[in-house]
Order: structure tokens, then sequence, then C-alpha cells
């Protein structure tokens, strides 16, 4: 893991950012969840965003992709400026979500729950096997309603959307909640392969330490909408987060 | 004769709410200017005549002219109100107005007539009924079938249910809503021209005669909520109601069953049919 | 409370004042015209301004309703209809007498009433949409107009009403009784919509919820409201049945209705005056207009209505007084401020607090929905003077709790009692009656009205509010004013809650929770969104409630550096289950809780 973590620092430390985020605020209503957020993920890193709940997490994934207007700040992707754009043409630009809220259309069949997610029907059957390569047991049920996929399967799911569009950037909100530690560690497999494949950049919301630890390059704790505190995957930082987690 | 009655009272109030279910079960927002769309689709059919063209050509032009009207009053009158609902009930009514006196002014506000697509009775288990009624039945089957087979078959059906669903994941998938909204509604409006032309053998056709249908279909489409199937069986209840109200007590009652009933039903279970 | 007294100077109540004198200015004007205006108006503009001047009567019925209580309606034409039809079916079936004229003006103004009432009592029920009011505001005058059509000789079928005799006044006589009707309904209007009274309606429209959460039973206030109402336009309708001689079905029917609403909205709705102008200005323009340029008066009605609604939703009046405050001071700025009044402990109406009993106590809850659990097994017990937080991961249920607890009509299994009594079906309204208040994670406030405004309706259902004035006094009691003082609100009784920052409004909706002087505060994340000094300021005040008032409160929080300061218990929810429930140093230490926080927490 840890020769993967430092390849891609090493290589690419001269191309822009992945993803740039500066002095980013947006809220809802009257508030700002989010005041002055920055960081950067390089190209091909895993970047975990830790913090309770409440701190904006979720806000500032949406407010990435468009979902959520940004109030101040600017949004750079492979250092474009990309603050403003609509959530369509960024998905459609390389970007995969995979959301923690109502992830899924339960009345709708996992067939078309994956249609949905594709720009149009002409490459249905590419996305479809792909989709179905990264945890088969889909395809067995395509033809169910989502809705009657567990929690576990659910996460899984949400997931293998993300990806059969093969992103160059995926935002994963909290996808380790409330699963069994097998689940977590077949999810942390795949995001892995992914990114060593593919060399995808992810950003990974979570509170699931042992999860973001096993599989981070470099991470930052999201506090009362500002970043407390970050740096690199090191042997302290274990007890640094967790003191940051605590009660 | 009662049943056949039933039956095509059911269709023609179906079709003639359609348009109104489409653009209310996407958008959320009731387009009181549907009595519009369908007196514009009726003078479709004058103008059809009027050229001395074939009357069935007015259905194809009808729901060209309705859908790029349509097109139109999304984009610049019913965008800016997604977000006030009761706002845009009243922008469309007013949008309802000035259609009315467009073509007051353009064709003046006499009773227009328009030759019948079918005319004649055909006999029906022993008794003769008219012709246009059956096909008004068909037409209303035809209607609710391609619905079902837009909503249920297509790319954009699908992408209107999720729209429906839940408009946030949509988004979050990359889904462009305003065009879906868009879609919707030009479909909405181009189906209620079109169902204007049918009415034009069945009423007289004036520069106000969207309103008289316009409460009916309202009411039909608050308890039918977003579901095709549902509207169908709203229709066949409350339509059988308006028949047997309209025989058997007195035809001015009757006009009101439909209203009254629908009314009560929402009390009761607010969803309407759509959850029952 | 003695430094909160001296805040309130009466040399800055100025502009009430000059609103004061230009209601009366107006008021004169108007009433000089209607006196004065058969002398030099032709017979046919007296005619049609008897008539919009009976129209614009309605139209401050539809403003009450629609601009101020934010009820759409076009329902207002059957009152009207059924008030000018219940006087001319008498006028005309019975006959004339002047005993028989007290009949027919007594059962025109009775009838809408009731038939208000009905209205009322469909369109607005616990749960009822705005939709759905407006929706039955459609069908009354349908359903009014085709009984009319099939009344056949009674109410005279599509003809209508003609020939019969009423009030034997003149062309002059009908004006000027027309016109003062309106001037003394427009200015009767004018005071109650400034009256403490009045706020209650603008309250209920910006967010019925939290008025609901007040103790205010807003279905009931509607219903009278539509009720009340209705009686006007019955009024108007017998003054149109005796001045026109002529009642038509036209005068009952929707599209009436829906021109009603147009010209109040042409007028600018919320503003009374603003839809009386416009409503006579747009009838006598179009009946004079309407022999030369017929359509494209409409037309250029309905264009100008599609913009307004578009466009300026609150009409054309709302830029006036927008011009009219911008130029003669910000009329929220601290001029308006009342005196602020600390009520004495024997002015307050609750009863004093026992210590023995729980004053919660949650029995076997369980709560899901559909097939997904979202609470199991929930007991817990809570006595006065406590502060138990709610704490848990996302998901683990603690907002759902907190809608059980003030919602009896949740669908639940086990038992909710406050004080003894099972609030199971209770409406909020009544809970809060209870002695529980509610304070909403995203703060619930009223965005229209000032914050003295926000305070005095949430002593409404106490204390009776004021119907002819704003009250110079804002009595309140004693922990809601040391709350406004320790967070700066009391000297901001005047000001806009829109124009409060995040944290004042938290503050504002805490100090109307407590003015309530309710036993348990149930508080949904108060400091969300909050800045530090502001956190510790709410912490204080909570634990002063709590501590040294004897007040009980729960806390949701997710803050847990905020819920270690100030709890004295807490009580830890993961997945719908009661985890634990101790002294915050047991909870600190416990190793289940770390465990949930640091991992997927799966057991």
């Amino acid at each position: 893991m840890t020769e993967a973590a430092a390849m891609p620092q090493a290589t690419t430390d001269a191309a822009p950012a992945k993803l740039e985020v500066a002095g980013l605020t947006s809220g809802y209503g009257a508030i700002d969840v989010l005041n002055g957020v920055s960081f950067e993920i390089r190209p091909a890193e895993i970047f975990a965003l830790m913090g309770k709940n409440g701190m904006g997490k979720t806000t500032l994934l949406k407010t990435i992709l468009g979902l959520v207007p940004a109030r101040k700040g600017e949004i750079r992707l492979d250092g474009r400026a990309v603050t403003g754009t609509g959530p369509a043409a960024l998905i459609a630009g390389g970007i995969g979500y995979a959301p923690q809220e109502q992830p899924l259309f339960q009345d709708l069949s996992i067939r078309d729950n994956l249609r949905l997610a594709m720009k149009s029907d002409r490459h249905m059957k590419d996305g479809f096997e792909r989709a179905f390569g990264y945890f088969p047991f889909l395809a067995e049920r395509r033809q169910q309603r989502a809705g009657t996929l567990s929690g576990g399967e659910q996460k899984m799911f949400i997931l293998a959307r993300a990806l059969m569009l093969r992103p160059k950037l995926l935002l994963i909100d909290e996808i380790s909640e409330g699963l069994q530690p097998s689940v977590v560690q077949r999810i942390s497999s795949v995001l892995k392969q992914e990114r060593d494949e593919f060399g995808t950049t992810i950003l990974l919301v979570e509170q699931n330490l042992d999860f973001a630890l096993g599989l981070a390059d470099h991470w930052a704790v999201l506090k009362r909408g500002g970043i407390d505190d970050a740096g690199a995957m090191e042997a302290a930082t274990r007890e640094r987060i967790l003191e940051h987690l605590r009660i | 004769m009662l049943i056949l009655d039933i039956l095509t009272t059911a269709a023609v109030l179906f079709i003639v709410s359609a348009g109104l279910l489409a653009i209310f079960g996407v958008l959320k927002i009731i387009n009181f200017a549907h009595g519009a769309w369908l007196t514009i689709g009726a003078y479709c059919a004058v103008i059809v005549a009027g050229l001395g063209l074939n009357p069935w050509l007015a259905l194809p032009l009808a729901f060209l002219v309705g859908g790029a009207l349509g097109g139109v009053t999304e984009h610049f009158i019913v965008r800016p109100l997604y977000q006030r609902p009761l706002d845009a009930i009243l922008a469309t009514w007013g949008l309802g107005i000035v259609v009315g006196q467009l073509i007051t002014l353009w064709f003046g506000r006499d009773v227009q007539f328009t030759p019948g697509l079918l005319s004649g009775t055909v006999d029906v288990f022993g008794i003769s009924y008219s012709l246009y009624r059956l096909f008004a039945l068909g037409a209303a089957v035809v209607i609710g079938l391609g619905f079902a087979f837009l909503l249920e078959g297509t790319r954009l059906g699908l992408t209107a249910q999720a729209v429906i669903m839940n408009e946030t994941l949509a988004k979050g998938l990359g889904i462009d809503t305003g065009k879906v909204r868009l879609a919707t509604f030009v479909i909405g409006t181009g189906l209620t021209a079109l169902a204007g032309v049918l009415l034009t053998p069945l009423t007289s056709v004036d520069p106000t005669m969207g309103v008289a249908w316009l409460i009916g279909a309202f009411m039909l489409v608050m308890v039918a909520g977003s579901s095709f199937g549902a509207l169908a069986v709203a229709c066949l209840v409350f339509g059988g109601a308006q028949v047997i109200v309209s025989t058997f007590v007195s035809p001015i009652l009757g006009g009101i069953t439909v209203a009254v009933l629908c009314a009560l039903v929402l009390r009761i279970s607010p969803k309407g049919f759509a959850r029952a | 409370m003695p430094d909160a007294n001296t805040l309130a100077a009466p040399a800055l109540r100025r502009p009430r004042i000059i609103r004061s004198y230009l209601l009366i200015a107006l008021a004169v004007t108007a009433l000089v015209l209607v006196v004065f205006g058969p002398s030099f108006l032709d017979r046919f503009s007296l005619n049609v301004l008897t008539r919009s001047m009976i129209y614009a009567l309605l139209a401050i019925t539809v403003d009450l309703l629609w601009g101020y209580t934010g009820i759409l309606t076009f329902g207002q034409a059957a009152f009207f209809g059924v008030g000018a039809y219940a006087s001319a079916m008498v006028l005309s079936h019975v006959g004339g007498s002047p005993a028989l004229i007290a009949l027919s003006f007594a059962l025109a103004i009775l009838v809408p009433v009731v038939l208000g009432l009905l209205v009322g009592w469909l369109s607005f029920y616990h749960g009822s949409t705005p939709l759905y009011a407006t929706v039955v505001s459609l069908v009354v005058p349908i359903v009014i107009t085709q009984i009319v059509y099939s009344g056949g000789t009674w109410t005279g079928s599509s003809s209508g009403l003609v020939g019969y005799w009423g009030l034997p006044l003149g062309l002059a006589g009908f004006f000027r009784l027309s016109g003062l009707c309106l001037v003394v309904a427009a200015v009767a209007a004018c005071i109650f919509v400034r009256s403490d009274a009045g706020k209650v309606l603008i309250a209920i429209r910006d967010n019925d919820t939290r008025c609901a959460y007040l103790g205010l039973n807003t279905q009931k206030i509607r219903i009278l409201l539509t009720a009340v109402l209705a009686g006007v336009a019955g009024l108007a309708g017998f003054l149109f049945a005796n001045a026109s001689g002529v009642v038509a079905p036209e005068n009952t029917g929707f599209v009436f209705g829906t021109e009603l609403v147009v010209w109040t909205a042409l007028g600018g709705r919320g503003t009374i005056i603003g839809p009386v102008l416009g409503t006579i200005g747009i009838d006598f323009l179009s009946a004079n207009l309407s022999g030369r340029l017929p359509f494209l008066y409409q037309l250029l009605i309905g264009s100008l209505f599609v913009l307004m609604i578009i466009f300026l939703p609150n009409g054309l009046a709302a830029i006036a007084t927008a011009a009219f405050s911008r130029f003669g001071g910000r009329s929220g700025d601290a001029l308006d401020n009342p005196k602020l009044v600390a009520l004495d402990d024997a002015e307050r109406q609750s009863a004093p607090i026992g210590a023995g009993d729980p004053l919660l106590k949650i029995e076997g809850l369980k709560k899901a929905y559909g097939s997904q659990i979202v609470l199991q097994g929930i007991d817990v017990e809570i006595r006065a003077g406590e502060l138990v937080s709610l704490v848990g991961p996302n998901g683990a249920g603690k907002t759902t709790l907190m809608r059980c607890l003030s919602d009896g009509r949740e669908d639940i299994d086990g038992r909710i009692s406050v004080s003894g009594a099972d609030i199971s079906g209770l409406v909020p309204n009544r809970i809060v009656g209870l002695g529980v208040g509610r304070k909403f994670q995203v703060a619930s406030v009223f965005d229209s009205l000032t914050v003295a405004e926000c305070l005095r309706m949430a002593r409404a259902s106490l204390d009776r509010p004021n119907w002819f004035a704003q009250s110079r006094e804002l009595a309140l009691p004693a922990p809601a004013v040391e709350i406004l003082t320790l967070t700066g609100l009391s000297g901001l009784l005047g000001q806009k809650v829109s124009l409060l920052s995040h944290g004042q409004k938290q503050a504002l909706e805490l100090a109307m929770v407590v003015a309530l002087e309710p036993r348990l505060i149930l508080l949904d994340e108060p400091t969300a969104g909050l800045t530090k000094t502001e956190r510790t300021t709410i912490g204080t005040v909570l634990q002063r409630l709590t501590g040294d008032l004897g007040l009980a409160a729960i806390l949701v929080e997710h803050d847990l550096e905020f819920v270690r300061d100030i709890s004295s218990r807490i009580v830890v929810l993961h997945q719908g289950k009661l985890v634990l429930d101790g002294s915050v140093d047991e909870v600190v230490n416990s190793q289940t809780v770390k465990e949930i926080y640091s991992g997927g927490g799966h057991d």
C-alpha cells in the first residue's frame, strides 16, 4: 500500500492537481455549511476526508458536483475552473458520484437504475457488463427491484454504478456506513484495484477510520465547515485522527 | 346503452385530462392554461377546415402547434415558477386569458363549425350508437397505451419516472432534468391540443370552450396523482357517476358530479387513487 | 430585566404615527369622494363605480385570505353569489317590506357564513395542503353556479332574477352606501392587519408548523377567517343585489372568482389598499374601454397579470412600500421597539413543577416506516431539572424520536406520557399545551415579522392578542427576557427577522419556545452553524433553564464537546436502539461508544 501511495506522488507533482478546492463556501438557506474549505488531490491519489456528522462532508461533495451552488471560492479540475458547472456536464466530463442518502430508485429494476446513470442507451450492454464485472451477484438480479437489495448489496450496487462509467475522479460518500467488515473489505479491494489499474482519483468521505486508513494516501479532517487538520498517511495518523473524532 | 355511455364519457374525460396529468405528474405544476390548449387544438381543426384540407390533418397540426407553443411557455413562464406552484397556477391561468383573447381577436367570438371527423352510427349489440363516440373510446385506449409505452418503454419515459421519484438523485446521476421537463411540457401540451381536435365533433368551438373542460380535468388529475392507470380508473368511476346522475337525476347536477366527488375523495384520502 | 426596560425610547415611535395619520387622511379623502361623488359624476360612472366598489370590498377579503394568510382562493365569488341570491330570492319571492329587507340582509350574511364554515371545515384539517384548499375553492363556485342553474323559477335559472324591489335608495344612495361600506371595511382591515392579532395571519402564512408548535390551532383560525370573510362577501352580495337590481349565475362563478384574484394581484397583494384601488381602477377602465377595444383590454390585463406573477409576485404596491421605507428611514430599524417587560412569577400561567414524578416517560417505544424499523425498545424517563443529551451517528433515530415526542399522531408502538398524560393521537398544539416546547433544527421563525412580533406570537396562545393595535409592551417570562438580553436580541426587538443572522434566529427561536413557559424543551441541534461564542451563550442559557429554573430539556446534538460540557445525562442511540443511558463520565469512557464513533460500529 505504501508503494502505491508514494508512486503517483513522485511522478505527477508537476502536473496540475486532479481536483483543487480553494476557499469554498456553500450551504442551504441562511446557513453556510462550508466556510472557506481548501485542499487538493493529486491524480491517482486516494484522499480520505474525515469528520463527524453534520460537519459538511456531504455538502462538500454536492458542491463539487454542482448539486449545491458554490457561494464563494473555486473548484478546479485538472487546473481548469469548473465552478458553476452543472452536474450533468461534470458527470459527462468524467466525475463519478456514489451518494449516501437515497442513492437509488427503490421501485425501478437494477437494470433501469444502471441505465439511468448512462448518458444514452447506445453502449448499454458494455456498461452492464462492466458493472456486473465488479459484483457478479448483480447480474443475476438485474430484473429485480433495486429496493430488494440488502443494505450492503445496495452499497456495492452504488459503487458498481459509479465505476461502470470509468470515471477519472470518483466522489464517494460514506460507502462503509453500517456494513459488515467482510463487505467493507471487498469494497476496499475493488477501489484499490480500480486506482491501480486505471489511475482513478478517489475522494472518500468517511467516518469509518479503519476503512479510510487502509485505503487513503492523504487525509483531512473537516470540522465546522473548514479543514481542521490534514496530512499524509503515517504511523501516528490513526491516533491523530481519532483525537478529532472522539467524544 | 348506459354502459356504452359510461365507457365513452370516461374515454372523453381521459383524452381531455391526459395532457394535464403528464405535466402535473412530472413537473408538479398545474397547467391552468390547459383549457386554452384545448381551444388552440380545436381552432387548428377550424383552420384545416377553412383551408379545405382533410379534417384528419388537424390532428398532427394541433400536436405540432400545441407542442411548439408549449415549449415557449415552459421556457418563459413555467420555468421561473417551479418553486412557486400556486403562482404557477395563476400565471398559467393568466396565459389562458391571453390565449383566449388572441383567438377572439383572430377568429371573432362566434361559435365555429367544423366538419365531423366521423359521422353516422353503428350497431353495437343491437343498439345503434354514435360512431364517433366509439372512435373516442378507441382513441382513449390508444393514448393510454401510447403513454404506457412512452413511460415504460423509452429512455425519455424512464428519465421522467426518475425525475418524479427523486429529482435530486436524478441530477446526481447526470440527468439533465431541465430537458426532461421541457420535453414533458411539450408532449403534454401537444397532446392537449390534439385532444382539442378530438373534442370538436362533440362540442361547439368558441374561444372559451376550454374553460368548461378545465375543472373536470383538473379534479381528475388531482385524484389520479401521477399515474395514468389511476387516471383511467378515476375517469371510469367519476365519468360513470356523472352519466348515472345525468340520466337519473338531472343533467345539470351531472355536470358537477365529477368535481364534487373528486373533492370528497381528496378530503378522505389526500393522495387520491394513486396510492389507495 | 431592569436594563431591558430602558431599551424602548418613546420618542422613536414616529413612523407608526405617520402611518396612522396617512391612514386617517386616506379614509377621510375617500369618504369625501364617496359623499360628494354623485354631485359631479354622470349616471354611467356612478353605476359602474358602485359596482367597482362592491367588487373592491370582495378584493379586500381575497387579499386577507391570499395576501396575508397565504390561502389562494377562487371561492369568494361563491359566497358573494350566495349572499346576492339569498337577498334577491327573499325580495322577489316573498316581498320587499322593510322587515323582509332586514330578513334578506340577515340571510345574505348568515347563509354565506354557514357555507364558509362548511368550506373551511372541508379545506382545513390537520395535514391539509394549501393546494387542496385552492381545489375546494374552485369546486365551491362551480357547484353553486350549477345549483343556481338547476333552481328553476326559484333562482331564475340561467336568466337570473330581475325586477324585485329592495332597499329604496336611488343611484346616488347606493353609490354612497357601497362607498361607505368599502371605506369602513378597508379601514377595519388595515387596523386589523397591523394589530397583534392580525399578525397571526402572516405568521400562519410564513410558517404554519411553527404556529402549531407555539400552541396555536391554525386550522381553526383559518376556518373562522374563511367564515367571517364569507360573511363580508355575503354583505357585498346583498349590496350588489340591491344596487343592480339583478343577479345572474355569472355572479357566483369561478371565472368571476379568478377575476377577483387577478385584480388583487395587480393591485398588490398583502396591502389592502392596493387591491381596492386595483379593482376599482381595472373594473372602471374596462367598463369604459370595453366599447372601443374589448378584447385588447382583456389581453393587456392578462399579459400584465402573467408578467406580474412571474416578476413581481408581491405586486406593484410592494415596490411602493419598499421605496417608502427606504425614503422614510428603514421601518424596521429599532424604531418600532416595544418596551420589554418581564412577567412576575405570580403572573406566569403554568403550574409549579412537582419534583417527584417523571415529566416525560417513554415506555417500549417502537417506530417503523413500512418494514424499516427506525426505533425499537426505547425506555427513558426524564425529570424536572435534567438536561439530557441524545447522541448517536447518522440514522440512529434521534430526529424520529423527537418527532414522536412532539406529535402524537405519529404511528408508534409503546407509550409516551408527559406529566402522566398519554400523548398518543394528540396534535402538536395540544402537546404544547401539556408543557412541551420544541425547537427545530433549522431555526423556525417568522421571516416577515419583527423580533417582537415573533415573541408575541409565542404568547398568543396564552395572552389574548390585541385586536386593534400593536401593543407598546412586550411581556415575556423572565427566562425568555434573559435569553434576549444575553444574546443582544433585546436591542433588536423592532428588527425584521429576515435581517437577523443565523445565530440570532436560533436564539430567537429558543426565546420563543421558552416564552411558552414549557416544562420540557426539545432541542434539535441548537448549535448547528453557530460561532463558538454563540454556542457558549446557548449552553449557558440551557444550563440556567434546567439547573436554576427547573425545566427539563432533551438535546439532540452532534457537537460532542458541547454535549460533554452541559449535559446532566447522555442517552446514546445506535441503529434505532438505546445503547447507553448514563452520566457524562460513563458515556465518555464507554468502550461501546468509542467503537460506534470510530469504526462502522457493527455489532
